[in-house]
Order: C-alpha cells, then sequence, then structure tokens
C-alpha cells in the first residue's frame, strides 16, 4: 500500500537500459503487480499477459507510466494497439526495439 | 397483439426485420441477426431435446465475452427459461454456489469457461445436462463426470428443430447474484414483467435504431450488461463486445466500431482519463455516453463530454432488484456544475413509472429536501430473492401509513425542490464518529479536492460499538505528499471528521464489477 514508483530498474542516471534488461524489468515488474501466479508457473516473454487476468486494468494505468519511464519518452495511448500488450515479446517490439 | 413481450421479444423481431444486419461484434467474429438467432435456437432445442426430468426454469450460462455466452443467453430465454449468468473470471467455486442454488440443471459453456468446467462439477451429484456448443470432443468429460450429460457441437439439433416457448410476464427473465453486505450472495429475481419497461424506456429515449453501435464494457453477471444487449438488438442495432484486453484500452475501441453509444462505469472513465484517452474531440461517433454504477465525479464527466463532443451524457442509478436503473439525470454543461455536490453528478429524477420516497430509520418520509434512505417502487421493482424470504422481507418492505410494497435502496439521497437527487452514499457509510453523524462521502469528496485524486475513500477506524473512533482516509495519489493532504484535509474538515491518517494507494482494490471494494481496504487497517 502506498508504495511509490521506485523501482529499482529505473534510473535515470545510469545509461540506456539494453534489451535484456528492459525485459527483466518488465517481467519483474508484472511479476509483483500480478494478481495470482503466472499459469504454468514461470513467466516467460510469452506468458499472455491480459488474457489470463495476469494483469488488470487497474494494473495498466501504473504499467503504462512504467514502460513510459523505462523508454524516456511518453506514450500516445491512442497510438498504441492493444495487441502489443500481449506479451512481454510483443511489449518489446512496441516500445522498445525501434528506439533510436 | 395476443402475445405478450417478454425480454426476448425485441430480438426475435429485430431476427426478422434486420437478418442481415450486424448483432453481435466480439474480438474478430461478428455474427448477423439470422446467425445469431441460428446458434440460440441450437441451444435451444438442444437443451429442450435433452431436458433432465425435473428441471426448472432456470439455464446457467457459463461464459465470458463470447458468441457462445450470447448465444447461451439468447438460448435460454428462447426455451422461455431465465439465465443465470456464471462468470468464469469468479473463482468457480463461486459459479458452483450460484448454478446449484439456482438449481440450473442444464449449463451452456463456452471455450473461455470449459477449462473449468471439471471444477464446476466437483461434488455435484445432481446430474446435470452440459452443452459446449464449440467443442468436437467431449467424451473425455464424460469419462471423467459420468453422472452429467455432456453435449458437444456434434450433438446440436438443427435451428429449425426449435420451438420458442412464450415466457409469462411474471416469469423469470435472469437471476443475478450479487454480493450479500454479509458473505453469501443473494439471487436476484428479475421478471420480464420487470426489465420489459425499461428497455422500453430506454430505447425510446436514447432513440436507438438499426444504425446504432452500443458498446458492451460490462460482464453479464453485472445486470448493466441486460442494457447493452437487449437496447442494442430491440431495435436491430449491434452489441460492440471488447475482449478483456480490448477492453483495456477504450478509447481505441470506441473508434475502431465507431461505437454510438457509450456506456461503462465511472472508473473506466477515470482510467481513461488517466490513460490520457480523453483529449478533446476523440469520439465525434457517440451520440450518448451512460454512466451508472457508482458515485460519477465531475471532472470525468466533464472531460468526457470534451472527448465525445457530439455525446449527451447521462448518470444512471439503480441497484439490480430495481432492475437495472431507475433514476437518471442528464449532464448539461452550463446548469449542472451548479447543481453537483461534493463533486459528485447528481443521480436526477425516477423513470416515468417509478415512485420515490426518501425515509428516515423508521421509514417515514423526511421533509422534502432532508437526506434520508431511498426508497423506491413501480413495475421495475423485482419480486425479491432467490429462495430467501428472510433477506426478501428485510429489503421489500411496506413503510407505514403506505399500501405498497417499496425497495430499501441502502442508498443516501437527498431531493431538494426544483432539482435533482443528489447521491450522498450508502446507508452504511454515514456512520458516528464519536457520537456525531459522519457522512464519509463528505470527507472523500475533501481527500480529492485537497490531493487532485481521482478516488478517495474514507473509512470510520478504529471501530467502535456504536460507529468509530474516528477517520483513515486512503488516496489514490501514490506521488502525492501524505503530510501535506493529511494537513489541507484538516484545514477543511471540523475536528470529528478529520482524518488520523492518510495513506496512499497506487491501486484500489475493486470488486468484481470493477467498483473500489471498501470491505478490502477495511481489511488491510483490520490486518494492521
Amino acid at each position: 500500500m502506498g508504495r511509490r514508483r521506485d523501482d529499482a530498474a529505473v534510473d535515470s542516471e545510469a545509461s540506456r537500459m539494453n534489451e535484456q534488461e528492459i525485459r527483466g524489468a518488465l517481467r519483474e515488474w508484472i511479476l509483483e503487480h500480478a494478481k495470482s501466479p503466472p499459469k504454468g508457473g514461470d513467466l516467460t516473454d510469452q506468458t499472455p499477459l491480459l488474457e489470463t487476468g495476469l494483469l488488470s486494468s487497474l494494473d495498466i494505468v501504473e504499467f503504462v507510466l512504467f514502460i513510459e519511464e523505462l523508454r524516456e519518452e511518453e506514450i500516445d495511448t491512442d497510438e498504441i494497439e492493444p495487441e502489443v500488450f500481449t506479451s512481454v515479446d510483443t511489449l518489446w517490439d512496441g516500445f522498445f526495439a525501434d528506439r533510436p | 397483439m395476443t402475445t405478450t413481450r417478454t425480454l426476448r421479444s425485441g430480438f426475435a423481431a429485430s431476427a426478422e426485420r434486420h437478418a442481415d444486419r450486424e448483432a453481435l461484434t466480439v474480438g474478430d467474429e461478428t455474427l448477423t441477426y439470422r446467425e445469431l438467432d441460428v446458434r440460440a435456437r441450437r441451444v435451444a432445442a438442444t437443451l429442450d431435446r435433452h431436458a433432465p426430468d425435473g428441471e426448472g426454469r432456470l439455464t446457467a450460462v457459463f461464459g465470458h465475452r463470447h458468441p457462445t455466452a450470447f448465444a447461451g443467453v439468447l438460448g435460454a430465454l428462447t426455451r422461455g427459461h431465465g439465465y443465470v449468468p456464471l462468470n468464469p473470471a469468479f473463482p468457480t467455486e463461486r459459479c458452483r454456489s450460484m448454478m446449484t442454488r439456482a438449481r440450473c440443471r442444464s449449463v451452456v459453456v463456452d471455450p473461455t469457461a470449459i477449462d473449468q468446467l471439471d471444477e464446476l462439477l466437483e461434488g455435484v451429484d445432481e446430474p446435470r445436462v452440459v452443452l459446449a456448443p464449440d467443442a468436437d470432443d467431449v467424451s473425455e468429460l464424460a469419462a471423467r463426470h459420468p453422472s452429467h450429460r455432456f453435449l458437444g457441437a456434434g450433438d446440436l439439433a438443427p435451428a429449425d428443430a426449435c420451438e420458442p416457448r412464450q415466457a409469462d410476464p411474471d416469469d423469470l427473465a435472469y437471476v443475478l447474484f450479487t454480493s450479500g453486505s454479509t458473505g453469501r450472495p443473494k439471487g436476484v429475481m428479475v421478471a420480464h414483467r420487470n426489465v420489459v419497461p425499461f428497455v422500453d424506456f430506454m430505447v425510446e429515449r436514447y432513440g436507438i435504431t438499426e444504425a446504432d453501435r452500443l458498446s458492451n464494457t460490462f460482464d453479464l453477471t453485472f445486470d448493466l450488461s441486460v442494457f447493452d444487449m437487449f437496447c442494442a438488438w430491440e431495435k436491430g442495432a449491434c452489441l460492440c463486445v471488447p475482449t478483456a484486453q480490448q477492453k483495456m484500452f477504450p478509447g481505441k475501441y470506441v473508434k475502431k466500431q465507431a461505437l454510438t453509444v457509450w456506456f461503462s462505469v465511472p472508473s473506466t472513465g477515470v482510467l481513461m482519463s488517466r490513460l490520457k484517452m480523453l483529449k478533446p474531440g476523440s469520439y465525434p461517433t457517440l451520440r450518448w455516453a451512460l454512466f451508472c454504477g457508482e458515485a460519477l465525479p465531475v471532472e470525468i464527466v466533464e472531460k468526457f463530454a470534451e472527448a465525445a463532443p457530439n455525446a449527451t451524457v447521462e448518470n444512471l442509478y439503480g441497484p439490480t432488484e430495481l432492475t437495472i436503473a431507475c433514476t437518471l439525470y442528464r449532464w448539461d454543461p452550463a446548469r449542472s456544475p451548479g447543481e453537483a455536490e461534493m463533486g459528485v453528478t447528481p443521480i436526477g429524477a425516477p423513470y416515468p413509472d417509478m415512485e420515490v420516497r426518501i425515509c428516515d430509520e423508521a421509514l417515514h418520509e423526511v421533509p422534502r429536501g432532508e437526506a434520508g434512505e431511498l426508497l423506491m417502487t413501480g413495475p421495475q421493482m423485482t419480486p425479491g430473492y432467490w429462495e430467501d424470504p428472510e433477506k426478501t422481507a428485510k429489503a421489500f418492505v411496506v413503510p407505514p401509513g403506505e399500501g405498497r410494497t417499496f425497495y430499501r435502496t441502502g442508498d443516501r439521497v437527498r431531493w431538494p425542490e426544483g432539482g435533482p437527487m443528489i447521491y450522498l452514499g450508502r446507508v452504511d457509510n454515514q456512520i458516528k464518529i464519536q457520537g456525531y453523524r459522519v457522512e464519509l462521502g463528505e470527507i472523500e469528496a475533501v481527500l480529492r479536492d485537497v490531493s487532485g485524486a481521482e478516488a478517495a475513500i474514507a473509512l470510520g477506524w478504529p471501530k467502535t460499538a456504536s460507529g468509530a473512533d474516528g477517520v483513515v482516509g486512503f488516496v489514490g495519489a501514490p506521488d502525492a505528499d501524505a503530510d501535506a493532504v493529511l494537513e489541507a484535509a484538516r484545514a477543511k474538515l471540523p475536528g470529528y471528521m478529520q482524518p488520523s491518517a492518510v495513506h496512499l494507494v497506487e491501486r484500489f482494490p475493486l470488486n468484481p464489477n470493477g467498483k473500489i471494494d471498501r470491505k478490502a481496504l477495511m481489511a488491510r487497517l483490520e490486518e494492521g
């Protein structure tokens, strides 16, 4: 309760995170906020995030803010397709893969 | 007309008149009225063919945001049954309890729920007929549960084998289990004679036509979904059902489906606001933006109205026991900000055929303009709770000096002369603190105001025999300064209403219907 968004993974002083670090940070955030453990035990980069109820609509707001911090750029929610939130893989492709 | 209209009548008429128009779109699948009608008739004919002896008049639908779930609802009604929705997103044990308590002997199951069938049937001895219209092979299920009968795609009867059974106005259209304030869910029985006037009034008021596209943000277990389905189908309009994933991005869905009627809980509006989805002019296709289910913050209405410039915003209010909604308020940008109180939109006036009494604790009417509990009666008042005469007698009462039964909403309202009715919160949310009568909603409004948060909850804490010793606040602003919020709130409230502490909350716990779960917050305090 009342937890601040002080996730250790995000440190504006540090140099930009690489792909593995970002994927790791995403997984960590999801596990921390999941209402129940992922079906089948482990959270992989292919685990469905929304359809299985791992994350709720409440989490999405915080999650979008977290992704904005990770990529150091605001997200225009009008422009994103819900499918981008399918898995860690699609998140990487949708938000990070084509960063300049 | 010799036949009486039922909840299904409008769909049946549209299936003839608008056979090739879209009736339903879910995910990637779109069904015309003809196609949806065929699926519903096949469900009905199949269940009738295999109906177990001694079956009652209720059919369970175990599904979620899938065409088969909707065909199941219509299939049940086509049989002349009421439907009992079971939500696979709820704990399966809860679904099982609803199914067994309502004694549903037939269950329609869609692919989203089929994996939970083993659990649903655990310990259920009385034989059930389970129809999974999308399953090619049900032999394994049958082998695991020999006392039940399983029917798959291959067992479906043809649509023309269906003989729709006309229900009577007093027959149940649906039974919904709502979480009672004490443990066991209550089954609210809603008859055709309750719901038909509701649909008629709504369709007329909103001028629904076959060109409309209505949102379906509500699960079938939430009675507001009845508005979505049957107001759309009454007139040949299309019901647009976002998948769980699409529901997370409501703005995108409105645009993609070119929705004309939006209906959600205010919390969804808050979500859209926080995701910056309420930019001015975003949703020009919307004609109506409707909200119901919890207090509607003025700030959200104003943002939504700007985002949907061609839409009229209305705030609906009503408990399941009075059939979906029974008062409403039309937002007027010029007049309404002055009519709102504590930052919350009024709930307006009762539907034309519904009557209001605002009463004190002894159920005597209070003078006009004073606060009291809202009681209502009229055609939408339902017959009570399923097999629970005790709870029915407690909530459906004849007030002193009245000759008729009224339903006690448990909601506190005030209805000033010449103005709209104002929602003040649950009767339970009015508590005594150190002997003072305190409206927690008032404290919540101050907390929202001083923190800038869109949601805040106040709870009486620590509890005492007569109420509470003080107040604790929860504020949905994780990055706010708790001490500053506390300080600012104290400056605006009398001593006995001042919170002793403010907790900053990143996410409020929600109940299954998407409303803030006060009991879960109380549990946090109790756990220390």
